[in-house]
């Protein structure tokens, strides 16, 4: 663990972000311990969750004992939930009064899951935020824009703070509209800005149309960090965002109920670093639970938060997919990579046809095509007994007279990519809808 | 960064723990003593989670 001062500076914690994986993994153990100790004396809901698998902290001896504590999954939460201690229930390790923090899924997927944090866990989370930051080039001579709703979604919160500890100076563009944003980023020369892949492609469309301003050339965000939707691990959307911006354009991936757990660094490795100093995080194979060590082999992200406290996130099933890479990063730290980040989602993941695809592969293919607007919609739906996909596009104005050529380029990247057919449906430039913070684009109306 | 200076940053956070502790012993119930130590044992979480921790495996 020799390092000059000198190399400290690529990296918020150089011990532990270049701590070899097997050290990595006798430290995240012996915290791992700690935490189910912790939640197994306060919580009525992970202690009955053990004792009905037959487990007790003590139990917990090597890093393979680690996968035989049972999972918790987002909907237990929900069950929990709206009880006393209200509205947080039985996982609640805290006296009331000690939390200072209410945050909420966004319900995309059922009933909100609340999430109580102490001032502790919040530091915590801006913690997380600031390791990101920091892989991604964020310093003290940053002025950095956050367009966002500060409101009681999660969103870029820590985000905020965690600029703040590394020093930016921080601008909250909340209740502002997309134009007044803009003026505001212009007029402050504001140099990184965090929000939606959807909303960073708004912006720039409405840059363009609205204000006659090219956020390349006009603006001087140099670096953009996304969140919440998959995006950013998309080549085809990340480029587009890069072109229009100017900038950098950073991935990052977390959950209310988990923290901000993986990053793209400055080296975009074409995937993102898990940070395993602050999280446990396992792939379980999807039908068999069999832990995924090697890389190239696609599985469920299962992860422990090993220092948040007042709900303690223990083995959640986070639902997304992803596999390890085999290649170490440029950047020099050893927390291992996702490939490609996480590459959709296990109950997004559906089968059409007879085929099994992930909604993220066709963001790939329109966004690939040059020609077509960045909105788009598939729609599938049942035909008698056979799966039936549309997928609604736009062309640009400037494209109509490459239709048929464009047209047949999306056919044929479709078949390739996704291996199904699709009838394909071209409106209006404009007409399709536009999302402000994540996007819902693919609709199973089979169900 | 050698153990040995791990070990020095450590008894330093443990003072400013210590230091934050007896703080909202002596504070008598005074708010703006509580909550401003609790807060500074936070941030003392973090250098603990930073710091300390990594000293519980051989490095």
């Amino acid at each position: 663990m020799k390092m000059s001062k000198k190399g400290f500076e690529n990296y918020w914690n150089p011990i532990v972000e270049t701590l070899p994986l097997e050290k990595m993994k006798e430290l995240q153990l012996k915290k791992f311990k700690n935490i189910v100790q912790w939640a197994y004396e306060r919580s009525k809901f992970h202690r009955k969750l053990y004792q009905e698998a037959g487990l007790e902290p003590g139990d917990i001896k090597s890093y393979e004992d680690v996968a035989r504590v049972p999972k918790v999954e987002k909907a237990m939460m929900r069950d929990i939930q709206r009880k006393d201690p209200f509205p947080y229930g039985d996982a609640l390790c805290v006296p009331l009064e000690e939390v200072t923090e209410f945050r909420q899924t966004s319900g995309t997927t059922g009933t909100p899951v609340y999430q109580p944090d102490t001032w502790q866990d919040w530091e915590w989370w801006a913690e997380s935020w600031a390791y990101l930051l920091y892989a991604q080039g964020y310093r003290r001579t940053d002025r950095v824009f956050l367009p966002f709703g500060y409101n009681i979604f999660v969103a870029f919160w820590a985000g905020h703070y965690a600029a703040e500890k590394i020093g930016c100076e921080v601008v909250p563009g909340g209740v502002l509209d997309t134009e007044a944003r803009l003026l505001k980023i212009q007029e402050l020369k504001a140099t990184a800005m965090m929000a939606t892949p959807t909303y960073v492609l708004g912006m720039a469309d409405t840059a363009r149309k609205k204000l006659g301003i090219d956020p390349a050339k006009d603006l001087t965000i140099r670096k953009i960090t996304c969140a919440g939707e998959p995006g950013a691990s998309i080549p085809s959307t990340k480029q587009r965002m890069e072109e229009a911006w100017g900038a950098k354009v950073y991935d990052h991936v977390g959950a209310t109920e988990i923290g901000a757990w993986g990053f793209e660094c400055t080296a975009q490795p074409g995937g993102l670093h898990v940070n395993e100093a602050l999280f446990l995080t396992q792939l379980e194979d999807i039908e068999t639970g069999e832990i995924i060590e090697e890389p190239g082999r696609r599985g469920k992200i299962v992860i422990t938060a090993l220092d948040r406290m007042a709900q303690p996130c223990i083995r959640f099933d986070s639902k997304d997919v992803a596999e390890w890479s085999k290649d170490p990063c440029p950047c020099g730290r050893t927390f291992r990579i996702i490939k490609g980040g996480v590459v959709g989602r296990s109950d997004d993941i559906t089968k059409i046809k007879g085929v099994l695809i992930a909604p993220s592969a066709i963001e790939e293919v329109v966004r690939s095509i040059k020609g077509l607007s960045n909105e788009f919609e598939a729609v599938v739906i049942k035909k008698g007994d056979l799966d039936d996909i549309t997928l609604k596009i736009e062309l640009l104005p400037d494209a109509e007279g490459n239709r048929e050529a464009i047209l047949n380029q999306l056919r044929d990247q479709l078949r390739l990519k996704t291996n199904l057919g699709y009838n394909i449906e071209v409106h209006p430039y404009n007409s399709l809808p536009r999302y402000e913070v994540k996007a819902k684009r693919f609709k199973d109306l089979r169900k | 960064m050698n153990r040995m200076k791990l070990k020095k940053m450590d008894v330093r956070i443990k003072k400013i723990k210590k230091a934050a502790e007896e703080l909202k012993e002596l504070s008598g119930g005074i708010q703006a003593v509580d909550r401003n130590a609790s807060r500074i044992l936070a941030s003392v979480k973090m250098l603990e989670i930073n710091i300390s921790d990594i000293l519980d495996i051989n490095l």
